[in-house]
């Protein structure tokens, strides 16, 4: 991953672009049950594979099988990329570059199989521009990009600008903005891009798969002016995410048809950091490093902490929140991003760590768990100039107070729109059935770590139907067609139902508009930024304050890649204000 | 002795709004106002002790909310969720000298943390960082400000949902192994 340093200089942002430097490989993942001394031990084989080319993923080894599943799989085709291609036939992928788009310029970008190598192993994974992570973009607000794409994957593919309010035919939902890009075609996106921030972009088309494999780059929109707040030294990338593994290192297959791992989504065994497992990076004593993290995984959150370090929360999806604050660790739900300013004050090494309690819902019991993401190098010689003091001052970002004071008479205000979340099942092997019995005794807020793999692998998207139901209608998911005007300011609620076959919580992801999380749980939330996505934890209520600004056809989706093949997305026609619609 | 105290200071109970324990297995939808509720699925319902009489038909109610946060979740250092605590008892008889107090501690009670003594309504509200809880109602001589252990009887108590959480050993597809085994 190249850094990008966007240096506060006399009032201006100069963009530097750093050299990469191979990192050193260390062994630093943490085995997913390393922490959790539980194990009985069984003797399930999860390295030979069993009928149709599966593999099992793996188990808490103190889990008993379940009587009725042994040799069980998913019904759907198993399937990786190199069942069908030669590894050989492609090339290595190269960490990611930046790229600079100015107002009007055109970027090729190659979606292609690629060869990684993760943990010492190769494997045949996506990528874009033969690149892990895709290519930093980097343009400039107000301006229009072009991106045009060559898709070269067995799958049908387009590419979604997450965040982005561009152009609603440019947003690379296939079926409503687009038709698939086949594979062999290509298709140019107007990427025009209005708001600053960090957004990030990958596939619309079984995303389980094909995000997963690697098919996922960060945007970066600059301002016109330095942004309030802070100054800091330098920025970072974390893209996290995760991989499937067996113990032995074999990617567990995807379904073909379908998805598996429908009922949770994908829980990955092996923690990536801008797709690597090993990601270290250097700083100077007394450096202060804005890091934007990006969630990329199919489903996992991550709790993510730096050492025993408060840092200052200042950003996230779509720009800044409006006051600076100190938190202890920044939980991230899919497709989400945060930006945290951190300070590093002594010398030597600072891990970054996924520090979550997880639930062993075999035992019944929650337990600590730490997987390291990366590590932090803090070299001895100080940095200059020293930021410290302007860095433990907390500011606000009084220009986004000011955009948002005109949408504040709206927070208390009834919701137009109500939705409630739902999941129904059906033909799921009776052991799961009866297994469920006693895994809904408790179902925690968020699910951070997978504690029934097994179970979850078995469930394919032929099983399971996640809902989006509306309270209004009782229309669900496609069912649920709503029009709005632009301009127009809405207040969804979205209720998380608790009482069900296995609920989760899930990431809600609004395309083309930006939004408020005003309140949780009729807790009005204080410190506000723009959002494209939030999490909604189990049995809670949000109420998003939509700003319907951009005509188009859009949809609303959870962001578990899982959850969306699984049917959890409907969509929404925003109409063009008179004048624009009168305008040729 | 915390019978005769109260039967000496029991007058006629002051009446206050009934608040019903709530169903934990009842569906519950959000309805339609502006201000949504907390999360019904994770309120804890508080049953009487009846220790003291009097207290037999106090009714309560502990809703748990996350602390206000940018995330979604609040999560404590080790990843524990961390939640605020809305505790609500009516129909509590008054006794002179002494007070009600919430606390929660750990399933083993080998950690207890005040929550807050009860107002005039009957409630309190207060923090708790602990994924398995229970939540109990003290009465205390009025002044009691000890925060880590109570000294008169309990009154109301109530366990978190994640209390609940149960080995699989023993139900569904395991019925033949013994929850015992695993603790339980």
């Amino acid at each position: 991953m190249p850094n990008f340093r966007i240096l506060r200089s006399g009032g201006a942002f100069l963009l530097v672009l750093g050299t990469l430097l191979p990192s050193p490989v260390v062994a630093q993942q943490h085995d997913q049950h390393a922490d959790h001394d539980m194990h009985m031990g069984h003797d399930m084989d999860h390295e030979t594979e069993l009928e149709g080319g599966w593999l099992m993923p793996p188990m808490d080894p103190n889990m008993p099988m379940m009587p009725g599943l042994e040799g069980a799989v998913p019904p759907v085709s198993a399937w990786l990329p190199h069942f069908d291609l030669d590894p050989e036939d492609f090339p290595r992928a190269e960490p990611s570059r930046a790229v600079r788009l100015a107002d009007g310029d055109t970027l090729d970008l190659l979606v292609s199989p690629v060869r990684r190598t993760i943990l010492g192993q190769e494997y045949l994974m996506y990528g874009y521009n033969n690149q892990y992570p895709g290519p930093f973009i980097q343009a400039e607000r107000g301006s229009t990009v072009m991106v045009r794409v060559r898709n070269e994957i067995r799958f049908p593919t387009t590419v979604h600008w997450h965040g982005i309010r561009l152009d609603y035919r440019f947003d690379g939902v296939p079926g409503l903005t687009q038709p698939p890009i086949e594979p062999g075609e290509v298709f140019t996106y107007e990427v025009k891009v209005p708001d600053a921030g960090m957004f990030w972009y990958h596939p619309h088309v079984r995303e389980d798969i094909q995000q997963d494999l690697g098919l996922y780059g960060n945007l970066v929109v600059l301002p016109e002016e330095p942004a309030d707040g802070a100054p800091y030294h330098r920025e970072e990338l974390l893209a996290l995410d995760d991989l499937l593994m067996t113990e032995g290192g074999q990617l567990i297959p995807y379904g073909l048809e379908s998805p598996v791992n429908a009922l949770m989504g994908r829980y990955g065994t092996v923690m990536l950091v801008n797709g690597v497992a090993d990601h270290e990076l250097d700083v100077q004593r007394g450096e202060v490093v804005r890091f934007h993290l990006t969630n990329v995984a199919n489903a996992r959150p991550f709790n993510v902490r730096f050492g025993e370090m408060d840092v200052k929360l200042v950003g996230s999806d779509i720009g800044p929140f409006e006051r600076e604050s100190w938190v202890g660790s920044v939980p991230i739900s899919p497709a989400e991003r945060y930006a945290v300013d951190v300070q590093f004050p002594e010398a030597g090494r600072v891990a970054i760590t996924n520090t979550i309690q997880a639930v062993d819902h075999f035992r019944g019991v929650f337990y600590p768990h730490v997987d390291t993401l990366a590590i932090v190098n803090v070299r001895a010689e100080g940095v200059e100039p020293d930021l410290s003091e302007l860095h433990s001052t907390l500011h606000v970002n009084e220009h986004v107070v000011q955009e948002i004071d005109p949408f504040r008479e709206h927070f208390d205000r009834e919701p137009d729109h109500e939705i409630t979340t739902m999941v129904r099942v059906r033909d799921l092997p009776q052991a799961i059935v009866l297994s469920m019995e006693a895994d809904t005794f408790y179902v925690p807020p968020v699910e951070w770590n997978d504690a029934m793999p097994m179970m979850n692998w078995l469930s394919s998207g032929n099983q399971v139907t996640w809902i989006l139901e509306d309270e209004a209608t009782g229309g669900r998911n496609e069912e649920i067609h709503w029009t709005f005007q632009q301009g127009d300011v809405v207040k969804i609620r979205v209720f998380n139902q608790p009482q069900d076959f296995h609920p989760m919580q899930h990431p809600i992801h609004i395309h083309g508009q930006r939004f408020l999380v005003v309140s949780r749980d009729g807790v009005p939330q204080e410190n506000l930024a723009w959002k494209d996505t939030a999490l909604l934890p189990v049995g809670s209520t949000m109420d998003l304050l939509v700003e319907m600004s951009n005509p188009g056809e859009w949809m609303i989706h959870c962001h578990i890649a899982e959850h969306l093949s699984a049917g959890m997305h409907f969509h929404f026609t925003v109409e063009p204000a008179a004048a624009e619609a009168d305008t040729p | 002795m915390w019978t005769l105290l109260a039967l000496l200071a029991l007058g006629p109970a002051e009446e206050r709004p009934a608040i019903a324990p709530v169903d934990l297995d009842a569906t519950v939808f959000a309805t339609c106002s502006a201000v949504a509720e907390p999360p019904a699925y994770y309120a804890i319902s508080l049953v009487p002790t009846r220790q003291v009489v009097g207290t037999g038909r106090a009714t309560g109610l502990a809703q748990m909310t996350f602390d206000r946060s940018p995330f979604g979740v609040e999560l404590a250092a080790d990843g524990s969720y961390r939640t605020t605590l809305a505790v609500e008892v009516a129909h509590l008889p008054s006794i002179d000298d002494h007070e009600f107090v919430a606390w929660a501690t750990t399933p083993s009670i080998d950690r207890i943390a005040r929550i807050g003594t009860l107002d005039e309504d009957g409630a309190t509200t207060g923090p708790v960082e602990w994924n398995k809880f229970l939540v109990v109602i003290t009465l205390e001589p009025v002044g009691y400000s000890e925060e880590t252990s109570w000294s008169g009887p309990v009154i109301l108590r109530g366990m978190s949902r994640s209390g609940r959480m149960h080995t699989m050993a023993g139900h569904g597809p395991f019925e033949q192994l013994e929850c015992r085994t695993f603790g339980y």
